[in-house]
């Protein structure tokens, strides 16, 4: 067998196996042969469970975990930095404490939460590129996108003690992501913005395959590489503000996406490799969310908790087998 | 010179705190000030007495404690960006304060929350020295590496809080760290380790120079480096171990009081500690009074409050400390690129 078939199969597998058991796990628990009888029956509450609450929680946690998988991989791509994530760049936690500043204050501001998380990622990573001008070294860049993101959170955190907000779903939610309480308008809430910006990665495809090679080699063969580099961040952005407006920023995800695609399935082309990334993003949001709403059953953990702790845990890891990893 | 400006450091500082007793929401500065010529009613004065007092003596002391762990860190790891959130140390040491309070009984008491925050301490700053010890020394890695150990940390808190809701309403002083709602008590259990951890500073403070220029030197004038080290690393782990378990995190205090201190002071340690520390007490009781009048101006702005803490001041250091992050990373990077030219 090939490998490209191989891997098909392997992944409609893990697919298969992550949506029946999103789908079946919880309480009430359904067996996956019953799930089509459930799926097709008229009321009932194992109906109700799965078509209400499970299905747009999974429809959600595919759609955050593929987006924030693709944006990572073109941050990493585009800045050449294998530790470049929205959570190290100031564009989740921009993103996050927009969101959060009109929610606890009730703002009335149109076309949210789409508007205000874009403007803030916009923000945060404005002020990331604004404060790199000058340093020079992936190091460097990370550690200020750290400081921006540290002060970014301040202010979401300030924002929700002013308020005395009770609703502490609110913060953990903006801090880490979270999936809980998802309906089906919830999912029509992260609709829009992922719409307008799947055809936008598309276009930026081409000009990623040259910023990979570096800005010299891209100048050369013919690309404004500093615009080019702008126009890909921003589609990144827009593809991180449309999941946190509804779920957080679901930390780090962008980061171990194109990890474990780089790992189990090294050297793919860009197209099939922005799907795995896709693929694996929603595999891993996914998985977390399901661990996350019921290991600790009835208390529900915020899936970006595991997930950020699997994928820090692993960053690390890699930082420090390649010892040349943030150095060069 | 010097002595001369640390008297102006500590006259600046004095008059910051000063000015953090007098802001405030219930009560103006010039009722504030009538409780100290005696003619207040008794209810401003147990406001200005029971609740301003102790939140800035705490807030100082615990400035005063990360100020002096920053300029330890700085010094034992040869890194001007060590502090206790680059390095794990803070975000273990709000970790174990989460989980003892958590489990409640005899291990929430102020000196059992220190104890297991001081356990957090040391597995922060643990991790980080195993992951170092293969990462190499280059100071711009070793802080990314820091980074990183303090989000997995900091998302195990996190998860702690979200596990046991009734926590989670002190969230925002775990996580950035407030002053809001501390007593004479916090102080009670504050001053003793702050005393303890300046006595021992101040004793380490001269082998703090050495340290800080290459294990060699150091050996070769006859000193036991690791011991050295360790007892070093101890004092600054729990000295930030009892600012936080009193106050939760208060970003970034412990790098910018060592720079403001080596701005004003110069790089000699048996200096440079003790004004570290009156420094950090004055960003301590500057960033409170910043926050309470802040907190002002949202109250000002009509904004729906409900059982509201105010701006925390932690909120305020963190703003104000990335910026000098930012500055001392940029500058850093640079001079790397100028040796390697």
């Amino acid at each position: 067998v090939s490998r490209p078939v191989l891997g098909t199969t392997s992944a409609l597998v893990v697919a298969v196996v992550l949506v029946t058991a999103a789908l079946a796990l919880g309480q009430p628990a359904v067996p996956p042969l019953r799930l089509p009888a459930v799926l097709a029956a008229d009321g009932g509450i194992e109906h109700v469970v799965v078509t209400q609450l499970r299905a747009p929680r999974l429809v959600l946690g595919v759609l955050a975990g593929a987006a924030l998988g693709v944006a990572g991989l073109l941050l990493q791509e585009s800045l050449r930095n294998p530790l470049a994530v929205p959570e190290l760049l100031g564009v989740s936690s921009g993103a996050a404490a927009a969101v959060a500043v009109t929610v606890v204050f009730a703002l009335p501001v149109p076309f949210a939460p789409l508007l205000p998380a874009l403007a803030g990622a916009a923000l945060g990573a404005l002020l990331t590129v604004l404060a790199v001008r000058g340093a020079v070294g992936p190091a460097a860049v990370l550690l200020i996108g750290a400081g921006v993101s540290a002060a970014l959170q301040a202010v979401m955190l300030a924002a929700t003690a002013v308020t005395g907000s009770q609703e502490q779903g609110v913060l953990v939610r903006y801090l880490l992501g979270s999936l809980a309480g998802t309906t089906w308008a919830t999912v029509g809430v992260a609709l829009p913005g992922l719409l307008v910006a799947a055809p936008l990665v598309v276009v930026a495809l081409p000009a990623l395959g040259l910023l990979r090679l570096g800005g010299e080699a891209a100048t050369v063969l013919g690309l404004r590489a500093g615009a080019a580099r702008g126009g890909v961040l921003a589609v990144a952005c827009l593809l991180t503000a449309a999941v946190v407006g509804p779920a957080g920023p679901i930390a780090w995800v962008g980061f171990v996406a194109p990890q474990l695609v780089r790992v189990l399935a090294p050297g793919l082309r860009p197209v099939p490799g922005l799907l795995a990334c896709a693929g694996a993003g929603a595999a891993v949001v996914v998985a977390a969310d399901l661990l996350a709403r019921t290991v600790l059953h009835p208390v529900e953990l915020p899936v970006g908790g595991l997930t950020a702790a699997v994928a820090v845990t692993a960053g690390t890891v890699l930082l420090v087998l390649r010892r040349t990893g943030v150095a060069r | 010179m010097t002595g001369r400006r640390v008297a102006a450091l500590a006259a600046g500082v004095f008059l910051v705190a000063c000015a953090a007793a007098l802001v405030g929401t219930a009560v103006g500065p010039l009722e504030a000030l009538a409780v100290v010529s005696g003619t207040a009613d008794p209810l401003t004065a147990a406001i200005v007495g029971d609740v301003r007092l102790p939140r800035v003596l705490v807030g100082l002391a615990a400035g005063a404690c990360l100020g002096l762990a920053g300029t330890v860190l700085q010094a034992v790891l040869r890194n001007p960006l060590a502090s206790p959130e680059v390095t794990g140390v803070g975000s273990g040491a709000v970790l174990g304060a989460v989980a003892a309070t958590l489990v409640g009984g005899a291990v929430a008491t102020p000196a059992g929350v220190l104890g297991v925050a001081l356990a957090g301490g040391v597995l922060g700053g643990g991790l980080l020295w195993l992951l170092a010890a293969r990462a190499g020394a280059d100071p711009l890695r070793l802080a990314v590496l820091g980074v990183l150990v303090s989000a997995v940390l900091g998302g195990g808190t996190l998860v702690l809080l979200t596990a046991r809701p009734q926590l989670a309403g002190s969230m925002a002083r775990w996580l950035v760290g407030s002053l809001a709602g501390r007593s004479w008590e916090h102080w009670a259990a504050l001053w003793p380790p702050l005393l303890g951890c300046a006595v021992a500073g101040m004793l380490i403070a001269p082998v703090l120079g050495l340290l800080a220029v290459d294990d060699d030197h150091a050996r070769g004038l006859g000193l036991a480096v690791a011991g050295w080290r360790s007892a070093a690393l101890l004092v600054a782990v729990l000295a930030t171990a009892s600012a936080v378990a009193s106050v939760g995190a208060l970003a970034f205090v412990g790098l910018l009081a060592p720079h403001a201190a080596r701005a004003l002071v110069g790089a000699d340690h048996r200096v440079l500690l003790p004004a570290a520390a009156v420094a950090g007490a004055g960003v301590v009781g500057a960033a409170d009074a910043v926050a309470q009048l802040l907190t002002q101006l949202v109250i000002g702005l009509a904004l729906d409050t409900g059982r509201q803490i105010g701006v925390p001041a932690g909120a305020v250091t963190a703003v104000a400390g990335a910026v000098v992050l930012i500055g001392i990373v940029r500058r850093r990077s640079r001079e790397i690129v100028g040796e390697e030219a």
